[in-house]
């Protein structure tokens, strides 16, 4: 372990995670084996039996029309602070969010950077504005151009209608900072990926398996929030305080 | 707290402490009232509340009866994930852990967002003894780091400040006056902590589940400043009890039903986040590089004891706080531990094995098996306690007293003539849950409660029935706060109630 203080490290930064890494995995054996014995137990390394794993069954056979999945998501998001509207298309999607950014002002927007979104073409019709698209330019320091955005715009990639939720995951061209750090947020919402139930998504991660999970998997449900002073409800605490869910289709 | 090491004074002293301070009591009646009223409309609102108990306590059974098994593989797969995994049996391993990891990124700041993990280890402290600035990022833990002070709950940690003496404190950190209006504070510690996030080179995070399938950890907040700390800054360290795993995404639905609703009445958190890793190659955003410290400081000691293992089940959410008469009357600062209210009385003492000196803690408990009732995966609190009171006994730290479970009572009350009259009182047993103002020049309500517990001839009436007195009296109490901070919280909670209905703005839950 290095001594602190001087700042100045014998090794490189590689040389000692491996030297972390070797203390770790030995450490690990004996922990794994302590917890065992406590256990009075012989080592378990086969997959135990889960008898009660995930939620009850009847919750699992639960399920909503379309219409009352839109419904649900809107009160449930509404009932937040955050805001809904219903669109029939992408190009009623561009149209909103055009005259909001309009009517703010919003001089900084940055965006995620898929098909859908360039397809908008809101670079062209927001010329008052500096559109700036997620990580296309590796000199740039992205998470400041996030940080100063007063819009930014993602698509959802799930979006849960009994808790009011949407997932966004990352990628190369979703950056995480894309929905926490611009002052507004704005969602787009394909109908066909709004589920009934939490567990509807979360087992999609299962199925999944590890080696296919995203870095970042974010559920938001609205805007930020505390209520820390005087149990005082505060909007926009350190994320977005303004969000927009648009549902399209 | 260290391990083995306590506040100077007992319970009791603590307890006076905050029962003088009338901003706390009331304002911890009122959060605690408010919280507990959103658990009650959240779960009967979702239905089926006891199935959902009994899926959440049988998923944490069955991981910690194979944590062995469940714990290597989460460790397994965090490491394919990319994830430089340690481990830490005692608090002061996982500190040093933490500096190291931090002087390797030659870290001049850390940002944090919530941990019960980093509160037991006091790393604060630690890393400013080593020149790193620790800017805690959530409000309220924000408030009380400039406060120099503990949380009061584990949810609301400075429930026990008024927004005068919170614009006070962060006037002082922007070098001009704010004024005491709640937007414009949580506005100014908007801006500031956004130059922090920015600056930081370390975001450090607990943890509040850990997928032991996929080597994800789970962060359940309101505010956003658990996505900030785990996507802004180069390194990422995640502290993590060893107990905090579950087998899969699927078991997180139900721990994501029970966490938010029993904790602030929410259906869901703002944010719930789950990180699989530092930042892929191609990511624009998120760590180069993550540590996950996995702390025992104490946790195994409770595997295998039958009396005790459950309480790893629990997942941190407070609810027991909030349904506690005694949390309710004294607050968390008068615990004099980093876990109050009854989670803290029995974990307290079982992470620490220093039964006898935290014995007061688990005297200043009514056993009405309100904390029972509440729990979200039903650890069974109450009786946890009463085997607390016996082992103390049974490890021969008992005199006569003790042994009716007296401690901390005969330590305070060691003068007969006061001590007869506490026995006077109990035997009155009427008058147990007194009116506030005799207990409180008197006794103090603790000592009005341990005699009711301890002294041999109880009377006929259950605590249930006691409990619905002291119940009734709290909400009295409530009523008698002061009317002009009374009727501010009241209309807050009231317009918060109206935009409901109206289906619009906050439901007025915690952030």
């Amino acid at each position: 372990m290095a001594k602190g203080g001087t700042g100045i490290m014998a090794d490189t930064h590689k040389e000692w995670l491996e030297r972390l890494e070797a203390e770790s995995r030995k450490k690990q054996e004996l922990f794994m084996n302590d917890i065992a014995a406590k256990l009075r137990h012989p080592r378990m390394t086969e997959k135990p039996q889960h008898p009660f794993r995930g939620s009850p069954d009847f919750w699992k056979a639960f399920e909503w029309s379309v219409e009352e999945r839109i419904e649900a998501f809107t009160d449930n998001f509404l009932s937040v602070g955050g805001h809904v509207a219903r669109l029939e298309t992408m190009e009623e999607a561009k149209r909103f969010m055009v005259e909001k950014a309009e009517e703010m002002s919003a001089k900084y927007v940055i965006r995620q950077n898929q098909p859908e979104l360039a397809d908008l073409d809101l670079e062209g019709a927001l010329p008052e504005s500096q559109v700036s698209v997620w990580n296309t330019d590796p000199g740039q320091y992205w998470r400041a151009r996030a940080a100063e955005a007063d819009f930014g715009i993602v698509i959802a990639d799930h979006a849960v209608a009994y808790t009011g939720s949407v997932t966004v995951l990352s990628a190369e061209h979703k950056g995480r900072s894309v929905s926490l750090l611009p002052t507004v947020l704005i969602i787009i919402i394909p109908v066909d990926r709004l589920k009934t139930r939490l567990g509807e998504v979360l087992s999609a991660f299962d199925e999944a398996g590890r080696e296919n999970l995203p870095a970042g998997i974010h559920f938001i449900s609205g805007p930020s929030r505390s209520s820390d002073i005087e149990n005082d409800l505060t909007i926009g605490v350190h994320g977005p305080g303004i969000v927009y869910a648009l549902l399209v289709g | 707290m260290a391990a083995g090491s306590k506040t100077e004074s007992s319970v009791k002293a603590r307890a006076e402490l905050a029962l003088n301070d009338e901003f706390l009591r009331k304002a911890v009646r009122f959060t605690t009232e408010r919280l507990r009223g959103g658990k009650k409309k959240a779960s009967e609102e979702h239905g089926n509340w006891e199935e959902w108990r009994e899926r959440g306590k049988q998923i944490r059974l069955h991981t910690i009866a194979h944590l062995d098994y469940y714990l290597n593989l989460f460790v397994d797969n965090a490491r394919s994930n990319g994830v430089h995994v340690h481990f830490a049996n005692t608090g002061e391993e996982a500190v040093k852990l933490s500096l190291d990891i931090a002087q390797h990124a030659s870290a001049k700041s850390v940002v944090k967002s919530k941990s019960m993990v980093s509160e037991e280890l006091h790393l604060n402290h630690a890393l400013e003894s080593i020149g790193i600035e620790a800017v805690e990022t959530d409000l309220g833990e924000y408030i009380i780091q400039l406060a120099g002070e503990m949380p009061s709950h584990i949810v609301i940690p400075a429930i026990h400040k008024n927004r005068y003496q919170i614009a006070d404190l962060l006037s002082k950190e922007a070098g001009y006056t704010l004024p005491p209006d709640t937007t414009a504070l949580a506005g100014f510690v908007r801006k500031k902590l956004r130059e922090k996030f920015l600056e930081a080179e370390i975001g450090m995070t607990g943890c509040n589940f850990a997928i032991a399938e996929t080597g994800s950890i789970v962060l359940f907040e309101n505010e956003g400043n658990a996505r900030m700390v785990t996507t802004v800054p180069k390194t990422q360290i995640t502290l993590m009890g060893m107990e905090r795993i579950i087998p899969s995404w699927e078991d997180l639905e139900v721990m994501a039903t029970l966490l938010p609703r029993s904790a602030t009445g929410q259906k869901l958190t703002m944010y719930m986040s789950g990180i699989t890793g530092p930042r892929r190659e191609k990511d624009g955003d998120g760590p180069d590089e993550m540590h996950i410290i996995i702390v025992d400081n104490g946790r195994s000691l409770q595997l295998g004891d039958p009396e005790f293992q459950e309480l790893l089940n629990c997942i941190r959410c407070g609810a027991c706080l909030n349904a506690c008469p005694v949390y309710r009357h004294i607050g968390g600062h008068a615990y004099g531990s980093t876990y109050s209210g009854p989670i803290g009385a029995v974990l307290t003492p079982s992470l620490n094995k220093n039964i006898a000196e935290w014995d007061d803690i688990a005297n200043a408990s009514s056993l009405c098996g309100a904390c029972y009732e509440a729990c979200p995966v039903k650890i069974p609190l109450h009786d946890m306690l009463v085997y607390l009171r016996r082992r103390k006994v049974e490890s021969g730290n008992g005199n006569k007293l003790e042994s009716l479970g007296m401690q901390g009572f005969a330590t305070v009350m060691g003068n007969s003539s006061r001590l007869g009259g506490v026995l006077r009182l109990g035997k009155l047993g009427q008058k147990l849950v007194v009116r506030s103002g005799v207990i409180k020049t008197k006794l103090g309500p603790l000592k009005g409660w341990n005699t009711y517990r301890v002294t041999p001839s109880l009377p006929k009436e259950s605590f249930r029935d006691r409990w619905n007195t002291l119940d009734q009296e709290l909400k009295q109490e409530l009523r008698q706060m002061d009317p002009a901070m009374q009727r501010r919280m009241e209309e807050l909670v009231k317009k918060r109630e109206q935009e409901r209905k109206d289906g619009k703005g906050g439901n007025g839950h915690h952030g």
